[in-house]
C-alpha cells in the first residue's frame, strides 16, 4: 500500500539511471528508492540496526566479515523458495519459460 | 603515459576489490582503495587472505605492476603493468607453461573469486593464461558462507558466454584435477584446478542479447561429493529432478565422487583430509543462443544436512534464478558487463532481469566503470507489448581497451 502512495512508480528505468551514477546514494539506499521500499525514516532506522548488528559482530569472538563480501550466488531464503515453487499458480507461470513437450516445441527460435 | 603515472583513481571500501583490480588492469589506469574493512572490527581490519593472494596472482601474471600496500593494509595503492599472461622461464617453470599459483590454507572464498576475474584478464593478456591454482586454500566447490559458484558453474555457465564476445570456449579449458569443498568452518581445502586459456583476442567485440530469453530446453548439472558416500550424488540428483522434471524433461546431471583431498597439516606435520562435503550445480541452457542460468548449493561446512535438502534448495534457486528472466543471471552478468565495456567501440545491448540489475553488486560495477572511464549504461524497460517480465534493456558502449599486447605485436 506504501508503494501506491509513493510519488513515483517503483522500477522505473528512468529513475535507476539517476539513482546509479549518483555517488551521494550508497548502492543500497539507491535501490531501495529505485524499489520504492522505505522513505527516509525508515532507512535511518535500518541503519541504525545495521550498527547494532556489526556492533554484536564486533564483541563476538569470530568477526562475521562475509556480511558485507561480495557474492555471486545472492542469498536466498530456501524457506520462501520451497513454499513459492511447491506452489502451483507460481510454477505455471514459469512453465511459458520452459520448452516443455506442448505446441511450442519445435518452433522457438528465441 | 606521462600523466598516468601520477593520476590515481580513488575507491573506498572491500567491497568490488577484484572488479576494481581488473579494471585497473585492464584499463591501465593507476588506482588507490582506501579505508579497506577500516571501520569493521578491530581484529580484522586490512586485506583478507583471498585478497591478499588475488594480489599475488595479479602480480605474477602481469610485469611491472606495482603494490604498495599501508602497513595496517587498509590501504592499497596500485599501478597496473602489462598483463603477459605465462611466459616460461619468467613466472612459470621453464620446462612447464604453466603458473603455479599457491593458495594459503585461511582462504574461504571459493576458487570461482579468482577464476572469474582472472578470465577476465586473460583474452587480453600478451600470451596464453595457463595458471594452476594448488595449495592448501582451493575450494573447488560452491562455498555456503561467501557465496562463490563452483568450477563446474563456472566452466558450464561463465566461460561459454566469452563465445559470444569472440573469444573461442573451444581454446579455454579447466581441469579439475582434485575436487575440494570448503574445510572445517568454511577456510581452507585441498582442490588442484588449472585453466588453460589459450584464446587471446586483440578486442573483443561487444554482444546483442536483448531479445527474449528463449525458453529452457534442458538442464545439465554436476553432483559432487567429496570424501562421502557416492550415494549423495545420487540422493541429491533425484531430489532435484523430483522437482525439475515436471517442468523439463531432458534432465541429465553427472555425478562426481572423489576421495577427500589431503593436504599437509602445519602442526603434526602429518596429512589431513580437508574439504569433505557434498554440493549440485545446475545449468539451465535455453533455447536462445548464449543463455544460460545457473545455481549452486553446496552443504555447509557444519554439515547436518541430508543430500535432499541440497538438492531440492538448488532446484527452487535454479527456478528462482530462471524466474529472474534476463538474458544472463547474477553469477555471470559482471563477466558479460565488464568485457561488454572493455570490448570495441560499439554500443551493446544486454537484456537483464530486474533482479538481476537490482543488485548492490552491478551497481557498484555501473559506478566503477564510470570511474574508470567507460560511458555511463543506458537502461530502458523492454518495450514489448506481450511482455510482462520487467526486464530491462541494458546499453553498454565498450571503451575499446583491446589488447595492449597484441598491439605491438
Amino acid at each position: 500500500a506504501r508503494q501506491l502512495h509513493g510519488k513515483r512508480r517503483p522500477y522505473r528505468a528512468t529513475d535507476l539511471a539517476r539513482y546509479m551514477y549518483d555517488e551521494k546514494m550508497t548502492p543500497q539506499d539507491a535501490l531501495k528508492k529505485w524499489r520504492g521500499e522505505e522513505d527516509l525514516d525508515e532507512e535511518m532506522e535500518e541503519n541504525i540496526e545495521e550498527d547494532d548488528d556489526t556492533f554484536f559482530h564486533r564483541s563476538g569472538k569470530d568477526a562475521d566479515v562475509e556480511t558485507g563480501e561480495d557474492r555471486y550466488i545472492p542469498r536466498f531464503d530456501y524457506k520462501d523458495l520451497a513454499a513459492k515453487w511447491s506452489a502451483e499458480d507460481s510454477l505455471e507461470m514459469l512453465r511459458k519459460r520452459f520448452a516443455t513437450a506442448n505446441l511450442l516445441d519445435e518452433n522457438d527460435g528465441g | 603515459m606521462a600523466d598516468q603515472k601520477t593520476q590515481f583513481l580513488r575507491f573506498k571500501g572491500h567491497r568490488g576489490f577484484t572488479q576494481r583490480l581488473v579494471l585497473s588492469t585492464l584499463t591501465g589506469k593507476p588506482i588507490i582503495i582506501d579505508e579497506i574493512r577500516s571501520n569493521i572490527s578491530s581484529t580484522h581490519t586490512g586485506l583478507a587472505p583471498h585478497e591478499v593472494s588475488f594480489i599475488r596472482l595479479l602480480e605474477s601474471v602481469t610485469n611491472g605492476s606495482l603494490f604498495d600496500l599501508s602497513r595496517t593494509s587498509t590501504r592499497l595503492a596500485y599501478q597496473p603493468g602489462l598483463i603477459t599472461g605465462t611466459v616460461p622461464g619468467v613466472n612459470a617453470s621453464a620446462a612447464g607453461d604453466v603458473i603455479e599459483h599457491t593458495i594459503e590454507e585461511r582462504n574461504t572464498r571459493g576458487i570461482s573469486y579468482f577464476l572469474i576475474p582472472l578470465a577476465l584478464l586473460a583474452p587480453f593478456s600478451k600470451a596464453h593464461m595457463n595458471v594452476r591454482f594448488s595449495g592448501p586454500g582451493v575450494i573447488t566447490s560452491a562455498t555456503h558462507g561467501t557465496g562463490d559458484i563452483s568450477v563446474d558453474t563456472f566452466r558450464t555457465a561463465v566461460l561459454p558466454l566469452y563465445g559470444l564476445f569472440g573469444i573461442p570456449p573451444a581454446r579455454i579449458e579447466l581441469r579439475v584435477l582434485s575436487r575440494s569443498c570448503p574445510g572445517p568452518h568454511g577456510v581452507g581445502g585441498g582442490g588442484v584446478v588449472e585453466m588453460r586459456f589459450a584464446s587471446q583476442v586483440r578486442l573483443p567485440k561487444t554482444l546483442h542479447l536483448n531479445r527474449r530469453p528463449g525458453r529452457i530446453r534442458r538442464i545439465r548439472g554436476v553432483a559432487y561429493c567429496t570424501g562421502v558416500s557416492a550415494s549423495h550424488n545420487a540422493r541429491m540428483i533425484s531430489a532435484a529432478r523430483g522437482v525439475l522434471n515436471p517442468l523439463v524433461s531432458d534432465v541429465h546431471v553427472a555425478a562426481q565422487y572423489d576421495p577427500a583431498p589431503l593436504v599437509g597439516d602445519t602442526k603434526t606435520g602429518g596429512k589431513k583430509k580437508i574439504g569433505i562435503g557434498f554440493g549440485l550445480s545446475l545449468v539451465a541452457e535455453s533455447s536462445a543462443d548464449g543463455v544460460l542460468y545457473a545455481a549452486d548449493v553446496v552443504a555447509p561446512p557444519g554439515g547436518m544436512v541430508v543430500p535432499e535438502d541440497i538438492g531440492t534448495q538448488c532446484a527452487y534457486q535454479l527456478l528462482e534464478v530462471i524466474a529472474q528472466g534476463g538474458c544472463v543471471s547474477a553469477a555471470s552478468a559482471s563477466t558479460v558487463l565488464t568485457l561488454m565495456a572493455m570490448g570495441s567501440e560499439d554500443v551493446g545491448r544486454l537484456r537483464l532481469g530486474r533482479e538481476v540489475l537490482g543488485r548492490e553488486e552491478t551497481i557498484k560495477l555501473a559506478r566503477d566503470l564510470k570511474t574508470f572511464g567507460a560511458s555511463s549504461w543506458g537502461i530502458r524497460e523492454v518495450d514489448d507489448e506481450a511482455d510482462e517480465t520487467g526486464d530491462f534493456i541494458i546499453s553498454v558502449k565498450g571503451t575499446g581497451v583491446g589488447n595492449v599486447g597484441r598491439k605491438v605485436a
